[in-house]
């Protein structure tokens, strides 16, 4: 069964270390959090992004914030 | 050839390595192949975690909030070229001790020959670095930086990094350190230190492999990098290196089973590092004790009872320090080592440079039976 497209939140980072920082930290609070390859359009960061459900969009960002962790650019994208 | 090897060598680098560690770096053969932060596969995902987690659990060691001040270099001869040569320029003056090793002296003398002005201070005939000579030293020019080991190679003394820092900082000056004998086998907080710069091996002390080091650099602390390259991701349109950290200094391919295998060694220190530093204390002070009663033996260093990291250095009257190396190995299997341990301004300091001197390094595995055998060997081999 094919499941439907639908929208997520991107945020990207510009370094690898980072990028795992955040998802370690969206983990641990529960965040659904996918590590996807950045898309070109989110521009000049690292290769990693993170993928989370746009609900859960705005609590993964003051998560982040709070953390002292530097979101480089948010985007989205429609996916599966 | 005794069939069994007794080795005391941990100053070059420890051997055996805890099973932890052996079972580490082959993991990462086996199963963290891909290359980190080069894609967001699984597997080079998997890789980039082990890194991550091995940075974040040697910062907990070392006493490092932000792991993104620890990188991840070759050895701790590349971390002190890079805080050395990253941070001094033509015009710059920096004070250096006269214990240091030539992974400090070497690259010393060729800033100095390209207009870094150098002034090595002196320190005791047991190797201790006197604060208020090298304060003097750095109050009497405009200084850039203060260079210091945190402990000897040579003579297994302590140096005082606490107030070498606050003399540094009271002038203006950096405070860079090698940490090259102190990780693994001293309690080390670098944030409660206050150093500017400290580098390390990540096979000595710490149990790691060799091949990889670290090198920490406070927040505030701009040095240059001296390679640069890919540091993966979709950063590849920037002309520059980035001056992102870690990746500003960690250009080309990490070397990953090294930093996999040094996570775990963290780890395993986390839990059981005071233990071990307390075992090497009792081992080290057996083996002074013992061989304070050797005919004709001289031990280089702190008295019986002073602090010291578990390296010990000793000259014979009468005997060349190789030919009890050679003997030691040959006919006891003891492994130490003999010559001036890459350190000839520190024997210049003890008045060794000559003879040189037989080196004996303390570390994980060694029992008081080791320590009773060696000092039997060395009852023997200088009657």
């Amino acid at each position: 069964m094919t499941q439907k497209l639908q929208m997520f939140t991107l945020f990207g980072f510009v370094s690898t270390h980072d990028a795992l920082a955040a998802e370690a930290l969206l983990k641990d609070m529960g965040v659904d959090v996918v590590p996807v390859p950045a898309p070109k359009s989110l521009g000049q960061l690292c290769g990693i992004a993170l993928r989370v459900l746009p609900e859960e969009s705005e609590r993964a960002s003051d998560l982040l914030e709070a953390a002292g962790i530097e979101v480089s650019a948010v985007g989205e994208v429609m996916d599966r | 050839m005794p069939d069994r090897i007794v080795y005391l060598d941990h100053a070059a680098s420890s051997w055996p390595k805890p099973q932890e560690i052996v079972a580490a770096v082959a993991e990462s053969f086996d199963v963290y192949g891909g290359n980190p932060g080069r894609g967001a596969y699984a597997m080079a995902l998997a890789t980039a975690r082990v890194i991550f987690n091995a940075r974040r659990d040697l910062a907990k060691l070392l006493g490092v909030s932000d792991s993104r001040n620890l990188a991840f270099v070759p050895g701790c001869t590349a971390g002190c070229n890079l805080m050395l040569k990253g941070l001094l320029k033509p015009g710059d003056r920096v004070v250096v001790s006269s214990m240091e090793h030539n992974a400090i002296a070497r690259p010393l003398n060729f800033l100095a020959e390209a207009q870094v002005e150098v002034e090595v201070v002196r320190a005791d005939p047991t190797g201790l670095v006197d604060p208020d000579v090298m304060e003097a030293a750095v109050r009497s020019k405009p200084t850039k930086a203060v260079v210091c080991q945190h402990a000897s190679n040579v003579t297994g003394t302590i140096q005082p990094i606490a107030d070498l820092t606050d003399i540094a900082h009271a002038n203006g000056a950096l405070l860079l350190v090698d940490g090259a004998q102190a990780a693994g086998h001293l309690p080390v907080d670098l944030e409660t230190l206050g150093v500017d710069a400290w580098s390390a091996s990540g096979h000595k002390g710490l149990l790691g492999p060799q091949g990889v080091g670290l090198l920490y650099l406070a927040p505030h602390v701009d040095a240059e990098e001296l390679v640069e390259g890919g540091t993966g991701g979709g950063a590849s349109e920037l002309p520059h290196q980035p001056k992102t950290r870690p990746d500003r200094y960690e250009a080309g391919t990490p070397n990953t089973p090294g930093i996999a295998g040094l996570g775990a060694a963290a780890r395993l220190l986390l839990e059981r590092g005071e233990a071990q530093r307390a075992e090497e204390a009792l081992l080290i002070r057996r083996l002074h004790e013992g061989l304070l009663d050797v005919p004709g033996l001289r031990v280089l260093g702190p008295e019986l009872g002073e602090p010291r990291i578990p390296v010990l250095s000793a000259v014979h009257e009468r005997l060349p320090a190789d030919e009890i190396a050679f003997t030691l190995d040959r006919r006891f299997g003891i492994a130490v080592r003999a010559g001036l341990h890459c350190a000839p301004w520190a024997h210049q300091t003890l008045g060794t440079l000559e003879s040189g001197a037989v080196r004996f390094g303390v570390g994980y595995g060694l029992t008081d039976a080791d320590i009773d055998l060696v000092v039997a060997a060395m009852q023997e081999t200088c009657r």
